[in-house]
């Protein structure tokens, strides 16, 4: 990813030292250690106490969470008194770091030792380690490859979907009446939870005896409406339910950048002479697509996850047609109990996508640059 | 009545029980001073379910919270004489269940009310949706958060909660109070109890029978044209799955009343490990030898059979049909065979729990209440015998095997309260209020998500008084209590993980109804898979525990 | 769109005349709108209308209320919202109740929460250059997106054991600190995206005006960004309202939310149509609300986007 447009820094430094800068820096650096020194003394004190070594503590780790605020704010007010200006600046970034950091650092590498583990919870024996074993079986598990090549079919699919949702949003802003209606009524299948889609519209609208959409379908000449009968059918089905929720996503933010575009350029194209088709290629296009990759990415993203509906509708079928690794990472979870090898399976599938993703961000950002 | 649910299938990996034949003998002998105690009142007890079983009265509707409060009260009578009013003021129990489609947990609570009202204790709620259920309890088990202290529960956890020490042990009073013995033979230990005590308060009873149109058998054009097509025998309902299968191909194409007519209805989708009740169902007549207890693996080592020429039969005959079964039957899974199919008017043959024989005659769902009829699952000529590796025929005619599935709810009280006495008693008494005897009667009558499992829910009279039509429930009774006291049934072997082994076999099989490899190829692929999954469990205590299970 | 429209279209530009071009345009503009906006609102339609049939007027596939089915109150009254049940106790709608204010409560906190960390980290990613250790701007903005690549199954374990020593297990707190990680990586992007589209001569000018970078940003460029904002606020409020898999496992009677209990709508008995309706209509109005509120500022991006 490009870091696109504007990188200011220097730009606008306020240079002039003042005398009590280097005592600001001390009572600076003394108020992080401060913090951090008691930080580490509370957490000292309910490790000991955990393990049984001292009778003070705390009866849970609330506390810990208290003392980590505590010692995010006094690194924050450090920060800026130690480094002034770009402590300042620090700030904006820092908030969101500390958030992160605080609440994924140690479920992640808690999952990594997980992913290590052979650990059937019905196992009277308990979870015991047992290396790689889970990346081996993995290479050997037809069903996990089989939905990965599911997941490509349904990867390519967020092409149609962009475009579509690229179409609507040029059409919502364009001057239309009742233009708050369409807007608004535009955005509500997002608003429907995936339960509620598999169910009302998978196992009821499709149903193949009474659901309206396979009565249209028979009224359209085709006899045998059974939406998931035939892999390549029950597939498209499944992304077609997908889709129709999560157009509306890619839609409002593609409405959000071209509200944000600078209107004098487009009517620059106009006065060029341009007509419709070649303003969008070669203004709104290009203009957009920094946006366009961001959504579409966070789109990749989500599909990688699709699951609920798979779930509930298909169960994966006919034959796998239609399975998800995360809905064949689920059976092995959730049905199977086999929390080891399903966290392997999830971990090994994670490395896939930011190999996948970090190929593809790179690709765009050259992309991108040739644009600019 | 209505089709709000009964729901009994959980997700869920059964577990082991042991069996101690002393505290059977000692709950035997505890009962039986019991039933002594109840014949006094016997008659103002006939009273109370005459009157409870009118609440609202069949076809008047479906009951509301209002009528679930009023059957709690009404049934309050065996918890006063064990409890004084107030006893349990400041108490605070939480309890865990499902809501299933608004029943289970919310039912209890209803029921639950005034009890609450008279022993002063105070009640949480964890309601689960059906599908979390068993990852939820299995990882509250793992991660030591276990945050409840009663719980709703399906037989086939027993092994991950009372084998792992997680449950309080049933005191007598309880015992006596909600009379034990009346459960009827296949639900009394060794389901319930594990290394000889009883934890489970059983509210619930599971056997698969067979659900057919008495109007598709009866039916004269039908018959002619069974006749015309130079089939052997007369049109009729089958009695084994050589006829199932006859039917099923005849009917392919057959017009019934305007419609496609359709015979046997499969159910190839997965649907969380409950789908391979369905192929167990089709196979029991082939797999289950009378000479033999065990049906999926072998006693003594775990080797599965579902490889074997029993098993792959019932598979086979699953391929078979599916061609004669209607279009989009490849992503039909039980609940679509049952309630959107065969219930609709679709097909005439299922086997399923006796939810649809109750739901059948009362729900808006159904429109084939009146022309259903019951009976145990069909028969099989021959019989595969697991020793010899031939197929018998039986002198006493075709074998039967009926499939007892998951053998149903109950509620068990955890062990965290075991330390407080107060809560302990206060936990259990719920518990016993909920199991109890005549509020049982309301529960298997009306839609609740329960099914007969006591002795006393066997008088034809008193669901007659209820409103229900004598020939329709004998016929269901019936098939229910033949299911349940047959001598060749197939009890669900109850080892940790059996849901496991589910799982992983639903999914061969997709791909075998798929066409994406044959009978004998995808059975021996799902036994590699269980042969796995028996290692990673634990081959030598899943043997034991086989055997416990199978009483051998 | 249909064969009709382009057909007709075809036979009025044989006329050639601008204004008739003009004309197929506006119709054509309408025709897909409408088009999208069927498709948008049939299922709708049908999940609204569900609430009111019985079970044989879905299983029938019936469609006009009063024409082909006789609507009643069937899906409202099991959640004990229904003109007949309202005043009575219910234990569904207490159940509904208790849920519906957990859900408001998580779903709004935890993108307020997403929405002030995210747009800060997204303006200072957007305008500066950062180094921590190895990690340079980008690098950054992947450590943020890798948290939303992480497969939940792979928290399910430790988050249990997280929360249960941080004593955060069934508490709105914990959920929305879980919510708040999980459209955050969202947020910050949306918003980098939406900061980066703002002329960074906007910032320059307000620190000539004597405003320091948090005033410039606080108050020229924040204003600017309202569109953004918007657009990442619903998002970030729709996933954390349908959150499903970590609701069911990490609470239990005081934080649960929504969706479990429009799951539990089914079960091993098919499954209550007209409740699960009534539920999924119940749950999406207030989003629909908050659509309709906030739709409005998304489309003022147009007036300050044509004021710069």
């Amino acid at each position: 990813m490009q870091i696109s447009a504007a990188v200011a820094d220097g730009g606008h430094h306020k240079p002039a030292p003042r005398p009590n800068l280097a005592r600001r820096k001390v009572a600076g650096r003394a108020l992080v250690a401060i913090a951090s020194l008691g930080g580490l003394f509370v957490l000292l004190v309910q490790i000991l106490h955990t393990t049984g070594t001292i009778r003070a503590g705390f009866t849970d780790w609330r506390p810990i969470l208290y003392a980590y605020l505590l010692w995010s704010i006094a690194l924050g007010v450090g920060q800026v008194m130690i480094r002034g200006e770009r402590g300042l600046r620090a700030l904006f970034l820092l908030p969101a770091v500390l958030f992160t950091i605080a609440v994924v650092i140690f479920p992640t590498l808690f999952g990594f030792y997980i992913a290590s583990l052979d650990w059937n919870l019905s196992s009277l024996e308990g979870p015991h380690f047992n290396g790689l074993d889970n990346l081996i079986a993995l290479f050997n598990d037809t069903y996990y490859w089989n939905a990965l090549g599911n997941m490509l079919f349904y990867t390519l699919a967020v092409l149609a979907e962009y475009a579509i949702a690229f179409g609507l949003a040029l059409l919502l802003n364009t001057d239309i009446r009742a233009r708050k209606f369409f807007r608004v009524v535009f955005l509500l299948p997002l608003m429907l939870s995936p339960v509620a889609v598999s169910w009302m519209i998978g196992k009821s609208l499709m149903e193949y005896r009474f659901g309206p959409a396979a009565t249209l379908a028979r009224s359209l000449g085709w006899d045998n409406p059974a939406f998931f009968a035939h892999p390549w059918i029950a597939r498209g089905s499944i992304d077609a339910m997908d889709a129709w929720v999560s157009i509306p996503f890619i839609m409002i933010i593609l409405l959000a950048g071209l509200q944000a575009l600078p209107k004098e350029v487009l009517e620059a194209a106009k006065v060029d002479g341009a007509n419709g088709w070649q303003s969008f290629w070669h203004v709104t296009f290009p203009i957009m697509l920094p946006v366009s990759i961001t959504v579409l990415i966070i789109r990749i993203i989500f599909k990688l996850k699709l699951a609920d509906i798979v779930i509930n509708v298909t169960a994966g079928g006919p034959g796998g047609a239609t399975d998800t690794v995360s809905s064949f990472i689920y059976r092995v979870y959730r049905d199977r109990s086999n929390v080891g090898y399903g966290t392997g399976l999830a971990i090994f599938y994670l490395l896939l996508i930011i190999v996948f993703l970090s190929v593809l961000l790179r690709l765009t950002s050259r992309r991108m640059q040739k644009v600019a | 009545m209505t089709h709000q649910e009964f729901d009994r299938h959980s997700p869920a990996g059964p577990n082991r029980r042991t069996v101690l034949k002393g505290a059977v003998s000692a709950a035997a002998l505890g009962s039986t001073a019991g039933l002594g105690a109840l014949t006094g009142p016997a008659l103002a007890q006939d009273g109370l379910r005459a009157q409870i079983s009118q609440i609202p009265g069949i076809g008047k509707g479906a009951p509301t919270d209002a009528d679930w409060q009023k059957v709690g009260e009404l049934c309050l009578g065996p918890t006063k004489a064990n409890v004084q009013a107030g006893e349990f003021k400041g108490v605070e129990l939480s309890f865990m269940g499902l809501n299933n489609q608004n029943l289970h947990n919310l039912l209890f609570r209803g029921f639950l009310k005034p009890w609450e009202a008279y022993t002063g204790a105070k009640i949480s709620w964890i309601d689960l949706a059906q599908a979390d259920y068993n990852p939820r309890l299995q990882q509250a088990i793992a991660t030591g958060t276990v945050d409840f202290d009663v719980l709703e529960m399906g037989a086939p956890f027993e092994g991950d909660v009372c084998g792992k020490g997680l449950a309080s042990e049933m005191p007598d009073w309880v015992k006596k109070q909600i009379d034990i013995e009346d459960y009827v033979d296949y639900l009394k230990p060794p389901v319930g109890t594990w290394n000889g005590k009883t934890y489970r308060v059983t509210i619930d009873g599971d056997c698969h029978n067979f659900n057919y149109r008495t109007d598709y058998f009866s039916d004269a054009g039908l018959a002619k044209a069974w006749k015309d097509a130079g089939n052997p025998g007369e049109w009729g309902v089958p009695k084994t799955w050589q006829q199932v299968q006859a039917v099923t191909k005849f009917l392919k194409g057959q017009k019934f009343k305007g419609q496609n007519a359709y015979g046997y209805l499969d159910a190839p989708k997965p649907w969380g490990g409950f789908g391979f009740y369905f192929l167990g169902s089709r196979a029991t007549a082939y797999a289950k030898h009378p000479d033999d207890k065990a049906w999926l693996f072998d006693v003594d080592t775990m080797k599965p059979r579902i490889n074997n020429p029993a098993w792959v039969r019932a598979i086979q005959d699953v391929i078979d049909a599916l061609p004669s079964e209607p279009a989009d039957q490849l992503n039909a899974d039980p609940n679509t065979t049952g309630f959107q199919q065969f219930l609709a008017g679709i097909g005439a043959m299922i086997p399923w729990w006796g939810d649809i024989g109750q739901v059948a005659k009362a729900s808006d769902t159904s429109v084939v209440g009146d022309v259903v009829g019951f009976d145990i699952l069909p028969g099989s000529d021959d019989v595969y015998n697991a020793k010899t590796g031939k197929w018998d025929k039986l002198a006493s005619g075709p074998n039967h095997a009926p499939n007892c599935a998951y053998l149903g709810w109950g509620i068990y009280v955890m062990a965290r309260v075991n330390g407080d006495e107060k809560k302990h008693k206060a936990a259990w008494s719920a518990a016993a209020h909920i199991g109890g005897k005549d509020l049982s009667l309301w529960t298997v009558m009306y839609p609740s998500g329960f099914q007969v499992h006591r002795a006393s829910h066997f008088k034809i009279d008193e669901w007659v008084a209820a409103g229900y039509d004598r020939k329709y429930i004998t016929s269901y009774l019936n098939s229910q209590l033949g299911s349940y006291n047959h001598p060749n049934r197939a009890v669900e072997p109850r080892i940790p993980g059996i849901f496991q082994y589910y799982s992983i076999a639903e999914d061969e099989l997709a791909k075998i109804f798929a066409g994406k490899s044959n009978a004998q190829t995808g059975a021996d692929n799902i036994a590699a898979a269980w042969e796995k999954l028996t290692d990673q469990i634990g081959r030598d205590k899943q043997i034991a525990l086989y055997k416990a299970s199978l009483g051998v | 769109m249909s064969t009709l429209t382009s057909a007709s279209a075809t036979v009025r530009k044989r006329r050639g005349s601008r204004r008739a071009k003009h004309i197929v345009g506006r119709m054509l503009i309408y025709g897909a709108l409408l088009f999208w906006a069927f498709v948008c609102l049939f299922p709708i339609y049908w999940t609204v209308s569900t609430s009111f049939k019985s079970a044989v007027d879905v299983t029938q596939g019936h469609l006009i209320p009063w024409l082909d089915f006789q609507p009643d109150w069937k899906g409202w009254r099991s959640i004990g919202l229904s003109p007949d049940s309202i005043l009575r106790t219910s234990n569904p709608r207490d159940e509904f109740m208790s849920r519906f204010e957990n859900s408001v409560i998580t779903s709004v906190g935890a993108s307020l929460l997403a929405l002030v960390l995210g747009s800060l980290a997204a303006y200072g990613l957007s305008r500066f250059r950062y180094k921590f250790a190895w990690m340079r701007n980008d690098d950054i903005l992947f450590f943020f997106m890798s948290q939303l690549i992480l497969p939940p199954v792979v928290l399910a374990l430790p988050f249990l054991v997280l929360y249960k020593a941080l004593a955060l297990l069934d508490t709105r707190f914990g959920l929305i600190l879980l919510y708040t990680l999980t459209v955050l990586p969202i947020v910050i992007w949306i918003m980098r995206d939406q900061f980066n589209s703002i002329p960074i001569e906007l910032d320059e000018a307000a620190f000539v005006d004597g405003l320091s970078v948090w005033g410039a940003f606080l108050r020229i460029i924040l204003p600017l960004a309202v569109p953004g904002m918007a657009a990442a606020f619903i998002l970030s409020l729709v996933l954390c309202w349908n959150e499903y898999f970590f609701a069911a496992l990490l609470t239990s009677t005081d934080a649960k939310t929504l969706p479990v209990m429009v799951a539990s709508q089914t079960g091993s008995q098919g499954i209550n149509w007209w409740s699960m309706a009534a539920l999924s209509t119940a749950a999406i109005a207030p989003l629909v609300l908050v659509g309709i509120f906030l739709e409005r500022y998304i489309v003022s991006g147009l007036t300050t986007g044509a004021g710069k």
